[in-house]
């Protein structure tokens, strides 16, 4: 069975690509982290964040429509938080003062943007970076070993799943004629039963192939990380960027206000 | 001599009702090429289980001399490879370099000795080049051959294959014999192929509903009609096809 990986664009060749995983993380992290905590409601700093952002994804050679076919799977769930929170406040008050609500629709939109920001941040850096060898740099960085376990586990049966999805739809489809009708929805319910049932014992297998080769909870890898001075100076200056957006907006504001 | 595997007594079921091995014994000297035939559910593959201490069942089960025990899992899985038989049950790894890699690392070899295992067991499985291919795009001939390297690379005393000739071409089989054939290890190759074990084990036993009921050389096994018939081989069926064909 062949099917997409996360990191399906590692093999690429980029100034991002060629970070070495731990600092490619870390910067991650921090970026989201200072864009996250930026002030509820205030949109002007991402006049600034986006074209970062913008400027690392197209910088990573990652495609596009790749990235932005990603961001749709959890669109449902950010445009729901972000509608839900000016959406809560009127519910709560008078309808007749709508037009004060101005502050909770720019809420409603920073969240979006937050949202975005860091999914695009983490969508360029799993794209760019091999799974296993994320998990390596988080191992690095002292992640506690069960986390990196449980992780690597998951990532390998998630595919198991996968497999065992197309084989059935493949069985299913073989036997179908056309769509399958809404009266017959009982087939899905069957065979997302047999989906797990199955991936169940496909994965008792594989993990007594892991322990007959010796596995003690620990995934051994042949990469080897290198961490170089020009790495950490390009990450330093990345983050001390954003950091000086999110400073210089926070002391703009309070010269507004005070 | 002592033996490379020697199994007494053992019996093991999955549910109390329903024993899979009913007191097996079996004896394998070193170097020796076993083929364990029989039908479906007979408890093949449990049998071999049992080697690497997958599973662990009544009676006893010694490696080398080392007692198949918790505290000696270890040594034992040191000393006995197995490949499945589905190697998509095997290959979990993001590329072929790293899964072969997998068991000499877990044993304690350095990156640079794990290198050149890897590059031994890739060659001599004609898979050079393949080193950062991802294991589940290749073909099925090529899956098959890359978990016998993973098993390889460990240089274990004993192998053990389960059901190594199934879904593959008759090119490929023969292959498959030409390496298993080659191979300078004791091997327990259980399969119910009978021509491909034939031609690349010399001892052959039949089990049938969880007990040995046969073992020995080869010619005298095969030509054993009546207990070729009980492990589901039905050896005047093919005898007449040759005789018709060939």
């Amino acid at each position: 069975m062949k099917h997409s990986f996360i990191d399906k664009y590692s093999d690429l060749d980029s100034p991002v690509h060629r970070l070495d995983p731990r600092i490619k993380t870390l910067t991650a992290l921090c970026l989201i982290l200072i864009i996250v905590s930026e002030t509820r409601g205030e949109l002007f700093p991402f006049l600034f964040y986006i074209p970062v952002i913008g400027v690392i994804a197209a910088v990573s050679r990652i495609p596009w429509g790749y990235i932005m076919k990603r961001c749709l799977v959890v669109a449902p769930f950010i445009l729901l938080t972000a509608l839900f929170y000016p959406l809560s406040g009127m519910l709560t008050s008078d309808f007749r003062s709508l037009g004060s609500y101005n502050h909770e629709y720019m809420v409603g939109i920073s969240i979006f943007l937050k949202a975005y920001s860091a999914l695009i941040l983490l969508i360029v850096l799993t794209s760019t970076e091999k799974f296993h060898n994320i998990l390596l740099g988080l191992r690095k960085l002292k992640m506690p070993k069960l986390i990196g376990i449980i992780s690597a586990l998951m990532y390998r049966y998630v595919f198991l799943i996968h497999d065992e999805i197309l084989r059935t739809n493949m069985a299913r489809d073989s036997r179908t004629t056309g769509k399958l009708k809404m009266s017959r929805l009982k087939v899905y319910g069957n065979q997302s039963a047999m989906v797990f049932v199955r991936s169940f014992e496909r994965s008792q297998t594989l993990y007594n192939s892991m322990l007959s080769r010796g596995f003690n909870g620990e995934f051994p890898s042949m990469s080897r990380l290198s961490l170089k001075g020009k790495e950490l100076l390009f990450a330093g200056a990345l983050i001390m960027l954003v950091l000086a957006i999110r400073l210089a907006n926070q002391n703009i504001q309070n010269y507004l206000f005070n | 001599m002592g033996s490379a595997v020697k199994i007494e007594k053992l019996s093991f079921s999955y549910t109390p009702d329903k024993p899979v091995l009913k007191e097996v014994s079996l004896e394998v000297k070193p170097g020796e090429k076993l083929g364990i035939i029989g039908r479906s559910g007979a408890g093949k593959s449990t049998l071999l289980l049992h080697l690497n201490g997958i599973l662990s069942g009544s009676g006893t089960v010694s490696i080398d001399g080392t007692k198949v025990e918790k505290k000696s899992l270890y040594q034992v899985r040191k000393k006995v490879g197995l490949v499945f038989q589905n190697p998509d049950d095997q290959l979990f790894n993001p590329t072929v370099e790293e899964d072969i890699a997998f068991g000499p690392l877990n044993f304690g070899l350095s990156r640079e000795e794990s290198a050149a295992r890897v590059k031994e067991a890739l060659n001599a499985m004609n898979l050079e080049g393949l080193e950062k291919s991802v294991s589940h795009h290749l073909s099925l001939g090529e899956r098959k051959r890359v978990a016998l390297a993973t098993v390889l690379a460990m240089q274990p005393e004993v192998i053990a294959f389960d059901e190594p000739f199934s879904s593959l071409d008759p090119e490929m089989v023969v292959q498959l014999i030409n390496i298993i054939g080659g191979l300078d290890a004791t091997l327990v190759v259980v399969s119910q192929s009978l021509l491909p074990l034939l031609s690349c084990c010399n001892r052959l036993a039949v089990i049938s509903e969880g007990e040995i009921i046969a073992h020995g050389p080869r010619e005298e096994v095969v030509k054993n009609d009546e207990l070729m018939k009980r492990s589901g081989m039905d050896m005047s069926f093919y005898r007449e096809i040759f005789r018709d064909y060939f």
